[in-house]
């Protein structure tokens, strides 16, 4: 662990150097990031709701899928280029090292220039919260942060199944975007707004919907059930699997030379 | 002219080898389409005042947009454009006795088609087959679908000025992060391809009106679907054709004067 946050301080250390760059991206990364909100606000101006979900409810959903993607995007960068480090040969070389090999891949990169989007989503968040009228009590404020640590954690799972992927092909598969943009854009709205079919497979295939849906029936008070405000627990399950199948990858695993 | 129609020809046979790549794009956008055209049905099956468009309007119009978006957006920035500015080697195109300007252009152009002929076709009939509600719809008349491709002609030329537009404004920026970006990202926005622009709020549908980005194919689209009528898309059309020969003249004059100051950076 300590490794890690010495290697991200290293990499925060390297793109400060760049200030001025650094700070215009960081600044446009706001504005494009508004983009993405702008559009729920420009909607909600000419509906009432969507499926019984008013604005703040959809805004507070798509904060916290963007705050896990974005959590992602600054501290497992490595993972979500992991095609590079095998392309270039570099996996090679962690592998040579007597460590953890995910952490290893986690320390191979950082980008705190996203750290823009965390900051944002934050807000967003607060922003709803503050509009929602919710009854606070212990178990919200646990649902909440089960929420939180459920959409970084699912990202880490896909990123970490489309890494394993680059094995196989050594490039870095462009369908991923479905699973991971694609999956972003959709859970920004509550599953449930979807069809059927869809909806069973962002629960059981990719548990989306253990994310950002029943414990936000949870949370807003439209189910009372406990086990809904728990549902997010499952997905730390789900991050079992996409470790072993990137295990199993790597076993494949022959280096492209360099 | 015939050098610059060499130049387009072998953009567009390159561009048609990748076709793994044009499966991939085919496999995103009708997931995107398909999740987009799900909220929106869900939006319209809830209600609301003044929505400007029909459902059945916005998911041709969708699905118009996910099977031309290789060739309508601004976001698949030209790297190699890019990259002769960043690293320098734009010192030999320099040395050609051509105009930089409309070789650029041409070669873009080219780029922009062959990738949007590859995915096309597949997506078109596909969605065409679908059923209601979640099909491709026919155009409004024969007239209008006459209307809608001059339109999405001149627009077409339009994305492609101002995607040659951006590396040139590099030229002067060095950088294409930051402002650059930035201007990508806004131009995407107003050109609807994110959200259709009669879903704008009002104050930023008259800002759009003025500038070029909706032209390219929020036009052409709802003249399709009908959104808008073909006795009054005769004034949009005019001053679709104005900005093309604005941005292309702009795009010229801009090149000249940052390359009277470009420095290439070592060789």
């Amino acid at each position: 662990m300590k490794i890690y946050f010495k290697s991200l301080a290293m990499h925060l250390k390297g793109e400060l150097e760049y200030r001025v760059n650094f700070i215009l991206s960081f600044l446009s990364q706001i504005l494009v990031f508004f983009t993405y909100y702008f559009i729920i606000i420009a909607l909600f101006a000419k509906f009432d709701n969507i499926k019984g979900f008013t604005m703040y409810e959809v805004l507070l959903c798509f904060s916290i899928i963007q705050f896990g993607f974005s959590m992602n995007e600054v501290f497992a960068r490595g993972v979500d280029r992991f095609d590079r480090l095998i392309i270039r040969g570099d996996f090679d070389r962690l592998l040579l090292r007597p460590r953890n090999i995910i952490l290893q891949v986690l320390c191979s990169d950082g980008d705190f220039v996203k750290s823009a989007r965390v900051i944002q989503a934050i807000i967003v968040m607060i922003v709803a919260l503050l509009h929602l009228h919710i009854e606070w009590n212990i178990m919200r404020v646990i649902t909440l942060l089960l929420m939180l640590l459920s959409a970084c954690i699912i990202f880490f799972g896909i990123f970490l199944l489309a890494a394993s992927y680059c094995f196989y092909t050594v490039q870095g598969l462009e369908v991923r975007n479905v699973f991971t943009d694609g999956g972003k854009h959709m859970a920004q709205y509550p599953i449930g707004v979807f069809s059927k079919g869809f909806v069973l497979f962002f629960t059981f295939i990719i548990p989306y919907a253990f994310v950002n849906y029943y414990p936000l029936l949870y949370f807003l008070g439209k189910k009372d059930t406990i086990i809904y405000g728990l549902s997010p627990l499952l997905v730390i399950i789900y991050l079992l699997p996409c470790i072993i199948v990137f295990h199993l990858g790597m076993k494949r695993y022959s280096s492209v030379g360099s | 002219m015939k050098a610059y129609y060499t130049y387009f020809k072998l953009k567009f046979i390159t561009g048609l080898q990748y076709r793994s790549a044009a499966w991939a794009g085919i496999s995103t956008q009708f997931f995107f389409g398909f999740v987009y055209i799900m909220v929106y049905i869900a939006f319209y099956e809830s209600g609301g005042k003044n929505i400007p468009m029909t459902l059945s309007e916005t998911i041709t119009y969708l699905w118009l947009n996910q099977a031309l978006l290789a060739l309508v957006n601004q976001f698949t920035r030209d790297e190699e454009l890019f990259k002769m500015v960043r690293e320098g080697t734009i010192s030999y195109e320099l040395a050609r006795p051509k105009n930089l300007y409309f070789m650029w252009f041409f070669k873009v152009l080219g780029q922009k088609l062959a990738a949007v002929t590859l995915r096309f076709f597949p997506l078109i009939i596909v969605t065409s087959l679908l059923p209601e509600p979640y099909g491709l719809g026919l155009p409004v008349s024969f007239i209008g679908f006459i209307v809608f491709l001059l339109s999405l002609t001149i627009g077409s030329l339009l994305v492609t000025a101002l995607t040659v537009l951006y590396p040139i404004v590099t030229l002067a920026t060095m950088s294409e992060k930051g402002i650059v970006n930035l201007m990508i990202t806004i131009a995407d926005i107003l050109s609807g391809i994110v959200v259709p622009i009669p879903f704008f709020p009002l104050f930023l549908q008259k800002i759009s009106s003025v500038l070029p980005f909706q032209y390219i194919s929020d036009l052409p689209f709802r003249i399709y679907v009908g959104n808008i009528q073909i006795n009054s898309c005769i004034l949009p059309i005019i001053i679709q054709f104005i900005w093309l020969i604005l941005l292309i003249v702009i795009g010229n004059l801009l090149m000249k004067k940052n390359l009277k100051r470009v420095v290439v950076q070592g060789g």
